[in-house]
């Protein structure tokens, strides 16, 4: 359906024309950039919103970019999937916008309005990159994303994080080069290079060996920027020593945003029935998803530091989206598409409870976080549950998308993958209740007076941080409660 | 490792060179790229934009939603050296001579540059002294150079150029400035908060343009619509959509180029250079 309300390019326009005006008051006056930023990422937001009820309501829509006609001009399509993305997407961004402003103050006031404007520009390349129907559009919006995350990485750890970030470039760029590659194969193959116009000339193309290998390309091309085991080697280090104003948004987002482009070539582009009957490598990318969850899990298990423990737990999730999308049964995918949305809620959940304990303590390695329950119970109760949905139990929103994957798993006969799923929700309950001991026990066995002192003074995170923590705690109850809802209202019909 | 690394190369150099197996034959007319969408471009290019430049046509109108974003991939660069390179605490301290007397004044932490004047000059273990034939070779190209890049910048309508071109010669001319006299010259025309502004204002240009189009109830950058603000020919309004849009990317592309180059160059001090 061509619309006619300008929401759909309003989600992207607004935050580039607010990173912008941010990027000019940081020369004048930085204090307005905190609340311009606000403004652009709540339109962003209400836009997202809007454009969600208009396709439930009618069906996709279209936007022409400049009004020219699809194949000819660019054009925003978007169905259930993106508006769902596009809403998580905006609406993470703004609540850390608001959950980070304190860090910003203290860490680099002098540089505000830029880091601003650096923010502003990755969230509308996030954006851009899941409202595009263009595959080169997506390309280059995905090239604003990695810019914009190479420079927030690097301010992060003066010591660890340039050369974190530079790792990050290197690997980065070869990941985006792959998908530039397969790319200028299809447009090769097709003269086009909008989606649906070159999902209606492959079917013709089967057997085209450049359409094989522009698919492979643009895949590797994912994979590597969605750290794929054994494509990860990248993330650890770039997640934890980047600034935790930045790594609480790219962590959540990036990698899920690019499952989504992984999904949406999949269903769209190159189509399933190419996928799972004319190519026979479903099996082995199940395979290397169950490497992926195992992987990252162990890794995990070997961390002493919150952030970098998060970090490989992005890794094991990938797996999760990986191998659901790749089981090819539509339980699979719906568990797959659900974890998009629950995976960023609850790894953002993770990585504010995390920041709110950096803010207060100095850093997050285990050995400080003794007593921490008594010392910001509020923050470690939103931990509490961040952990809870990572492990899988119900009521929150990780059980639900865990409990697709499983039945999808099931249905395929990938056991394998079934078990690697249910191994790696151990190893995320002995991750977490190592730390919740930590915090509740430690601390007191050793060097203090038991009967005498009063325990530990309450030492919160500002409210500031703690309110976006509390949102975000509820969403992931929330959502788990109403995921039958998401499920039969927008990601069934999705799948049709 | 090495290893390792020569059998991916190899691999994925095999796939593609097996891929290209399959590709049509170099320059055929009938290829899918050649018969699909660039047929109407040639056709109708120019009686729907006007503009007798296909490239700038399909670049800055019928895919000009990519170029803007391009553009803001330049500019994210240049804030990107903003942020990591930019020196704000004035650690290093340095050496000045003051050319008529030859004294070498030694500037310690913390303190600002020498008063502005031609009297003194940098030193540092690259300094070399006064070149008169580069200086005034410099001096005397330096407009010219700057009257072609906007020459290029204007003519990208109908011949090749436009903003991308136009602003790199630009930016190139005040590099060459600051690399033929030194930095302060530079940045004494220019300050760094307009440079930072002109940065701004390019890729403000082409979004404000966008914007523009959709006040009239039109789709984003769908110049067409802006003939509700210019009193022209309606069948030329896409031209000169497309003419401002190519300004904007000039002028962001010249004041990026300078940004990168001025913070490489000393090391985010901002006072001397190369």
């Amino acid at each position: 359906m061509m619309t006619n309300t300008v929401y759909p390019a309003l989600v992207v326009i607004a935050p580039l024309l607010t990173a912008l005006f941010c990027s000019g008051f940081s020369w004048v006056e930085k204090r307005i950039c905190y609340p311009v930023a606000g403004a652009g990422l709540l339109v962003a937001t209400y836009s997202a919103f809007r454009v969600l009820l208009e396709v439930l309501a009618e069906g996709t829509v279209q936007y022409r970019m400049a009004g020219w006609a699809p194949p000819f001009g660019i054009e925003f399509r978007i169905d259930l999937l993106n508006a769902l993305v596009l809403l998580v997407v905006a609406a993470i961004s703004l609540v850390n916008l608001v959950a980070s402003h304190r860090f910003v103050i203290r860490d680099m006031d002098d540089r505000s309005g830029t880091f601003y404007a650096i923010y502003l520009l990755f969230v509308t390349g996030l954006l851009g990159v899941v409202a595009t129907g263009d595959l080169f559009n997506l390309y280059v919006l995905l090239e604003i994303t990695s810019l914009t995350s190479y420079a927030q990485i690097a301010m992060g750890d003066p010591d660890r994080g340039p050369l974190a970030s530079l790792n990050y470039v290197f690997i980065g760029v070869i990941g985006a080069s792959f998908y530039l590659l397969g790319v200028g194969y299809i447009y090769i193959k097709t003269g086009s290079l909008n989606m649906v116009d070159v999902a209606s000339i492959l079917p013709a193309l089967q057997d085209s060996s450049a359409i094989l290998i522009a698919f492979i390309f643009c895949m590797i091309g994912v994979w590597i920027k969605m750290a794929l085991f054994p494509l990860h080697i990248w993330l650890p280090n770039a997640y934890t020593y980047a600034p935790l104003p930045a790594s609480r948004v790219i962590a959540p987002l990036m990698t899920k945003v690019m499952v989504y482009v992984m999904i949406r070539l999949m269903l769209t582009v190159f189509g399933l029935d190419y996928i799972f009957e004319k190519l026979d490598i479903a099996k082995a990318v199940v395979w290397l998803s169950t490497a992926a969850i195992l992987a990252g899990g162990v890794m995990a298990l070997a961390q002493r530091d919150i952030k970098k423990m998060a970090a490989y737990i992005i890794v094991s999730e990938i797996g999760y989206m990986v191998g659901g999308a790749w089981l090819g049964n539509k339980i699979g995918m719906t568990g797959s598409i659900l974890h998009i949305m629950n995976d960023a809620v609850m790894t953002f959940a993770l990585f504010l409870a995390a920041g709110n304990l950096a803010f207060k303590l100095g850093d997050v390695r285990f050995k400080n976080l003794e007593n921490s329950f008594a010392k910001m119970p509020w923050t470690m109760t939103g931990f509490v549950l961040a952990g809870f949905s990572i492990i899988g139990v119900p009521p929150t929103c990780g059980f639900f998308s865990k409990w697709y994957l499983v039945l999808g798993g099931i249905e395929a006969g990938a056991y394998h993958f079934v078990a690697a799923l249910i191994i790696s929700s151990l190893i995320c309950a002995v991750l977490f209740f190592r730390i919740f001991e930590i915090g509740f026990f430690s601390g007191e066995s050793h060097g203090r007076d038991h009967g005498h002192s009063a325990g530990p003074e309450m030492a919160e995170a500002p409210v500031s941080m703690l309110i976006p923590l509390g949102i975000t705690s509820i969403f992931l109850i929330g959502l788990g409660l109403y995921s039958g809802v998401i499920v039969n209202r927008i990601i069934h019909p999705f799948l049709g | 490792m090495k290893f390792a690394a020569f059998l991916i190369v190899s691999l994925c150099g095999g796939l593609l060179l097996y891929a290209t197996a399959d590709l049509p034959a170099w320059g055929d007319p009938n290829s899918p790229a050649g018969t699909h969408l660039s047929p109407h471009y040639i056709e109708k290019a120019l009686e729907e934009t006007d503009v007798p430049n296909l490239v700038t046509a399909v670049l800055a109108d019928y895919r000009g939603y990519d170029t803007m974003f391009e553009t803001a991939v330049v500019f994210c660069a240049g804030l990107a050296c903003l942020l990591l390179l930019r020196d704000y605490t004035r650690k290093k301290g340095s050496f000045y001579r003051h050319i008529p007397t030859g004294v070498v004044i030694h500037f310690k932490e913390n303190r600002k540059n020498p008063p502005k004047s031609r009297e003194f000059e940098h030193m540092d273990k690259e300094w070399v002294p006064y070149d008169l034939i580069m200086k005034t070779v410099c001096r005397i190209l330096i407009p010219f150079i700057q009257l072609y890049a906007l020459y290029v910048v204007a003519h990208g309508d109908f011949s090749p150029g436009g903003g991308f071109q136009g602003g790199v010669i630009f930016g190139s001319s005040l590099i060459l400035l600051a690399i033929s006299y030194n930095l302060r010259t530079v940045m004494d025309r220019i300050k760094e908060r307009v440079l930072g502004f002109l940065c701004v204002l390019g890729v403000l240009v082409y979004t404000g343009i966008g914007v523009l189009c959709m006040i009239p109830g039109g789709n984003f950058l769908d110049y067409s619509k802006l003939a509700v603000f210019l009193p022209v020919d309606p069948g030329h309004v896409r031209a000169l959509g497309m003419l401002g849009v190519e300004i904007g990317v000039g002028i962001a592309v010249m004041a990026v180029m300078v940004v990168i180059y001025v913070n490489i160059a000393s090391e985010g001090r901002h006072d001397e250079g190369l």
